[in-house]
């Protein structure tokens, strides 16, 4: 590896750690190399949009984990019916207070028949589970807090 | 005749879809992805369903999703709008499969015109001319060389699963032909999953000209004339108007009763476009069927009193078309400008960033339809069409002043974006375009200046 790269490499693992330590989402980031500078830029309030309601309320969300209060959000990769259970009358995949693994199934999202199951992206213990069994949910909506197990 | 429906697209036509629908008391279910959440179209909608991420392929291109929605909704028909999956045969059999009403054509239809090969061999069946080409989906390169030869340069090989504009390649020399054959190969694979190439003779100087046509369930078929769409880059169109400007009115009909032919050959339902090349001798030649709402279908509705996508949602009801022949009475002439979020300079790149400023033009016959508004972002995960702005007006020339005024009315502005509004009013004002003397090579001869 050459010195140019090393130096480069540290920087991103110092950008990737003032982006975790950044005040909500980042809009632009700038990085130059020789005699290293950083740009952060975050976005503009925008403004509401009248009367479109809660689709306009709802906070930005992220892939598939974001950053809550007391914990991270599990949140639906797909619009479908959400299942605590592999089937019906069979106990659920988890309950609140359990300590699951990264990659432990935690529920079942049903769209046309097919059963696409969510996985905890880290460990750590269930503190919510924010939607009932059989509950229709869009994409992106949270549907378990999950804390890391201290 | 269906209550409600479910619109599976965005932007403005997404817009334009709902605003049929209102008129026509239907309820309307939007489906939308992340990176939609904030678009103004989704107002107009009496429910929302957030379907996906902002990629295409896991929100409008997500057919499990978006049946999921209308499922949940109970919505009862589905209107996909351009694009997308508009002319996908197996969506429209999965709704229909559902139980729920695909606004367009049969899947069958869908398949067959969607295979342009098979589209080309039903025309020429129905008596359309065709230009020379292959009969079947090419071989290989050797059979392309073979074909390309007895069809005289230049050449264009196109995907037979292609259209609209993409997965085509000019071949001008029979050197560059097995490299364009290989190139396209992969382009088409890669963009459409079916790498089947045909070739046709490439006419040069060609006008663009298309059919609207209207056809219900019951036999009934309809022309509502033709649209000029020779301003073009990349065979991507930037200006329509119809009439077309400076051809015998008498070819028009021609062409609009070969179209019609061509419909009902096929079996077509609802709203759809045939498209010719007229060439330089004044010939034309079927090219492929557009199997859905155009974007450009206002200017056709700004002459004809027609709404074309109300038709559309009548005849996926089942109604009988109430318009005959002696209905269609066109008067005056319209013309549709696109502005897209791109830089001219830049090779027309699209420029994705925040509008700040979104001032859309107003005044007498000029229309604009178009999701914009201040603070929309523009992203790069779909095309980059902002506004389509049309006017009417007794002759060309008051309509091509009217648009020249519309276009310095509009403002668009926004750290980053930028639009085609000036290479836009650079076209209007070009003397080939002013004389009706342009052909589809006008916009890549003032490029390349």
């Amino acid at each position: 590896m050459t010195e140019s790269s090393e130096q480069l490499d540290a920087l991103c693992r110092n950008v990737v750690r003032l982006l975790d330590a950044a005040r909500g989402p980042v809009h632009t980031l700038r990085v130059v190399a020789g005699d290293a500078a950083v740009e952060l830029i975050w976005p503009q309030p925008e403004p509401p949009v009248p009367g479109a309601g809660q689709a306009a309320s709802r906070p930005p969300e992220v892939e598939s984990a974001s950053a809550a209060a007391d914990g991270a959000e599990i949140c639906a990769p797909t619009v479908g019916t959400f299942y605590r259970s592999p089937e019906p009358g069979s106990p659920p995949f988890v309950t609140e207070g359990d300590l699951v693994e990264a990659g432990q199934q935690v529920a079942i999202l049903e769209a046309m028949k097919l059963m696409n199951p969510i996985e905890a992206d880290r460990p750590g213990r269930i503190t919510k589970i924010i939607v009932a069994d059989g509950d229709p949910v869009e994409y992106g909506q949270p549907l378990f807090l999950i804390s890391p197990d201290s | 005749m269906f209550s409600s429906v479910l619109i599976a697209n965005r932007g403005e036509i997404a817009l334009r879809v709902a605003r049929a629908c209102r008129e026509l008391g239907i309820r309307t279910v939007m489906v939308h992805s992340a990176a939609d959440d904030h678009s103004p179209a989704l107002r107009l909608a009496d429910e929302r369903v957030r379907i996906g991420p902002a990629p295409a392929s896991r929100s409008y291109l997500y057919p499990p999703a978006i049946l999921e929605a209308a499922e949940r909704t109970g919505a009862e028909a589905v209107h996909p709008g351009y694009g997308f999956l508009s002319e996908d045969p197996e969506f429209a059999e999965m709704c229909e499969d559902q139980g729920l009403t695909f606004v367009g054509p049969p899947a069958a239809v869908l398949g067959r015109l969607g295979d342009k090969a098979e589209a080309r061999r039903v025309a020429s069946a129905a008596g359309l001319p065709v230009l020379p080409g292959s009969a079947h989906p090419l071989r290989n390169g050797s059979e392309a060389e073979r074909v390309a030869g007895e069809v005289g340069y230049p050449v264009i090989i196109k995907a037979v699963a292609g259209g609209g504009g993409r997965g085509m390649a000019v071949v001008r020399h029979p050197r560059e032909l097995a490299q364009a054959y290989s190139t396209t190969r992969v382009a088409a694979q890669t963009a459409f999953g079916d790498g089947r190439l045909y070739i046709e003779r490439y006419v040069e100087g060609a006008r663009h000209i298309e059919v609207q046509i209207l056809a219900d369930r019951h036999g009934n078929v309809l022309s509502l004339g033709e649209r000029d769409c020779s301003v073009q880059r990349r065979r991507q169109k930037l200006i329509e108007e119809t009439p077309a400007p400076g051809l015998p009115p008498a070819l028009m009909a021609e062409i609009c009763d070969a179209a019609v032919s061509g419909a009902r050959a096929i079996g077509y339902v609802g709203a759809g476009t045939f498209e010719f090349v007229v060439d330089a001798d004044g010939a034309f030649f079927f090219i492929e069927v557009n199997s859905r709402i155009q974007v450009e279908h206002p200017v056709t509705e700004m002459v004809t009193g027609v709404d074309l996508v109300r038709e559309q949602l009548l005849i996926a009801g089942d109604r009988e078309l109430a318009l005959r022949d002696e209905d269609v009475v066109r008067r005056g002439v319209a013309i549709e400008c696109r502005v897209n979020a791109e830089d001219p300079e830049r090779g027309f790149l699209p420029t994705p960033g925040v509008v700040e400023e979104f001032t859309p033009p107003g005044g007498p016959f000029t229309r604009v339809d178009t999701h914009g508004a201040p603070g929309i972002r523009v992203t790069a995960d779909y095309d980059s069409l902002l506004a389509k702005v049309i006017v009417s007006g007794q002759d060309r020339d008051h309509a091509i002043a009217r648009m020249d005024r519309a276009l310095a009315e509009f403002r668009v502005a926004g750290r980053g974006v930028r639009t085609t509004i000036g290479f836009l009013q650079e076209v209007l004002a070009h003397p080939l375009f002013q004389d009706a003397k342009h052909t589809t090579s006008l916009v890549d001869s003032m490029i390349s200046l």
